[in-house]
């Protein structure tokens, strides 16, 4: 609680050198949260390229009208409402270009396979069961696809990013009761299209 | 509690979203009823299949590319300065007065003190009603000439270029402002170079520590960026703008030399992850041979990093 005071504080002191024109002051700021912003565009949107995009669309906004900031929620929340927001239109954007991402690009041009990014650290794993894994790893990918970009964006944030309810809702300009239905109504999905599904463990 | 609340607040208990006294009878009922239970394993097991498709870590390449470009964006960026910037805002000029009369008054002085200043510059100097003075000073141009037709008499407006001096200790706030403004003169190298020396006679003043990184970056003469890459040396470890300038020339300036020092710059952070990745980008790619040997020395005087 104290280091989190702290870190308000800190930040506050950045915000308003920022607020005067201060690059650097921002800079401090953006490296407190730019890794995790990254984490999160590449993970929604499984290009680095779209996710660089993302990343830096977000903070130039930031920087643009950081003199509307007034304080009245922390800059972490604000940074992450951009963030959300830009993510949201991306997906709604790729959504209607129906998409089917079973590859990323990353940055050289090249795609990978999503499959690839799910590790077996196990030791002496067989490839029967690894190539189940990679399967299972596909379809969720793919069940996450058929979420409305709402709903992804809410099931992002609690599940992979661990947020609270309540910061999602603020996030996403919303009450805590709605995003408790947009993540039931993303998880009911997800179990629906994932049920046939046996875990592999 | 019914079960039908139960399935409805599943998800909050998988999250760890419910209330202590919920949860509390929540686990009652789920113990005692088969269907809520197997209901839970199965949102437990689904919870737990979602890690086939685990957040991937940023890799630390990607990191400084993604910060690089940012920086370099941010450079062209200019802040929002619409009109709802400037709308007064009373009730929030009350609560600043309230809390900080101080601040106020010197918000105030610094308002008149600016005004003055304004004024005193913007003043038409240049006007010459007598052109007495017209030879004691250079003429740096002529803005508009204005014949009266009804009389011989002609009215000439001109500026005026008058070479002055300032002395006084490097301390004098004057004379390192002078120094400064020399720091950044576009056509002699030579003051630039002659600014830099003595300014980083003290670098740990921010204005004098943010030229020396503007010399770093945008400097066209190779000795003057060399000049304040030294300039900067002693805040390679601590502060991380100061780094990224340096790793910046490591990465793209154009002169050998500079890249050199760059390096030697890095040294005492090479286990800086931005830094070890670089330094493996140059050691395997760099078209400079001596960049590429030095990049693999020092990734290799930390084997237990690699």
């Amino acid at each position: 609680m104290v280091s989190q005071a702290l870190n308000r504080v800190n930040d506050s002191e950045l915000i308003r050198a920022a607020q005067r024109g201060d690059v650097a002051a921002f800079e401090t700021l953006v490296r407190q949260y730019d890794q995790a912003v990254l984490r999160l565009a590449l993970h929604l949107t499984g290009s680095e390229a779209d996710a660089q995009d993302v990343y830096q669309e977000a903070f130039l906004k930031a920087y643009r009208h950081i003199g509307n900031f007034r304080f009245e929620c922390s800059f972490y929340t604000w940074i992450y409402r951009i963030v959300t927001n830009l993510c949201l239109d991306y997906l709604r954007r790729r959504q209607t270009r129906r998409e089917e991402p079973a590859t990323i690009t990353n940055s050289d041009g090249g795609e990978t396979d999503l499959l690839d990014r799910v590790s077996d650290n196990r030791s002496g794993a067989n490839p029967e069961r690894d190539l189940m894994r990679r399967e299972l790893g596909s379809k969720i990918a793919q069940a996450l696809e058929k979420l409305t970009p709402r709903e992804r964006m809410v099931f992002e944030l609690k599940h992979y990013q661990g947020l609270r309810l309540r910061t999602i809702g603020e996030m996403l300009n919303t009450t805590e009761e709605t995003a408790k239905n947009t993540l039931f109504r993303a998880t009911q999905k997800l179990r629906g299209v994932l049920a046939p599904m046996r875990t592999v463990r | 509690m019914n079960c039908e609340w139960v399935k409805e607040n599943i998800v909050l208990c998988i999250y760890d979203e419910l209330a202590d006294d919920a949860k509390f009878e929540f686990e009652q009922h789920v113990r005692h009823c088969l269907p809520c239970r197997q209901e839970l394993e199965s949102a437990l097991e689904l919870k737990h299949s979602m890690g086939l498709h685990p957040v991937q870590e940023v890799s630390p390449g990607f990191l400084t590319e993604s910060r690089m470009k940012l920086q370099e964006a941010l450079e062209h960026t200019e802040q929002s300065r619409g009109w709802g910037r400037w709308i007064f805002d009373f009730s929030a000029w009350l609560h600043q007065i309230r809390l900080a009369p101080a601040l106020a008054m010197a918000l105030l002085m610094t308002g008149f003190a600016g005004g003055i200043l304004t004024s005193y510059r913007m003043r038409p100097q240049n006007i010459a009603m007598v052109p007495a003075g017209a030879e004691e000073a250079s003429i740096a141009d002529v803005q508009s000439i204005v014949a009266d037709p009804g009389s011989s008499r002609i009215s000439i407006t001109y500026n005026t270029l008058k070479p002055q001096m300032a002395e006084g200790p490097s301390s004098d706030p004057k004379i390192r402002q002078l120094l400064l403004l020399a720091a950044r003169d576009p056509q002699n190298s030579g003051v630039r170079l002659d600014a830099f020396n003595l300014l980083t006679q003290k670098p740990q003043n921010d204005e004098v520590r943010e030229a020396l990184i503007y010399a770093v970056r945008y400097d066209r003469n190779p000795g003057v960026r060399l000049r304040a890459l030294e300039g900067l040396k002693g805040f390679v470890r601590d502060d991380i703008h100061v780094r990224d300038a340096v790793l910046e020339a490591l990465l793209h300036d154009t002169n050998a030399g500079v890249r050199q020092e760059a390096i030697s710059l890095l040294d005492p952070v090479k286990a800086d992850m931005s830094v070890r990745e670089a330094l493996r980008v140059l050691a395997g790619h760099d078209q400079n041979k001596f960049i590429r040997s030095e990049s693999k020395r020092v990734l290799a005087s930390t084997p237990h990093l690699e």
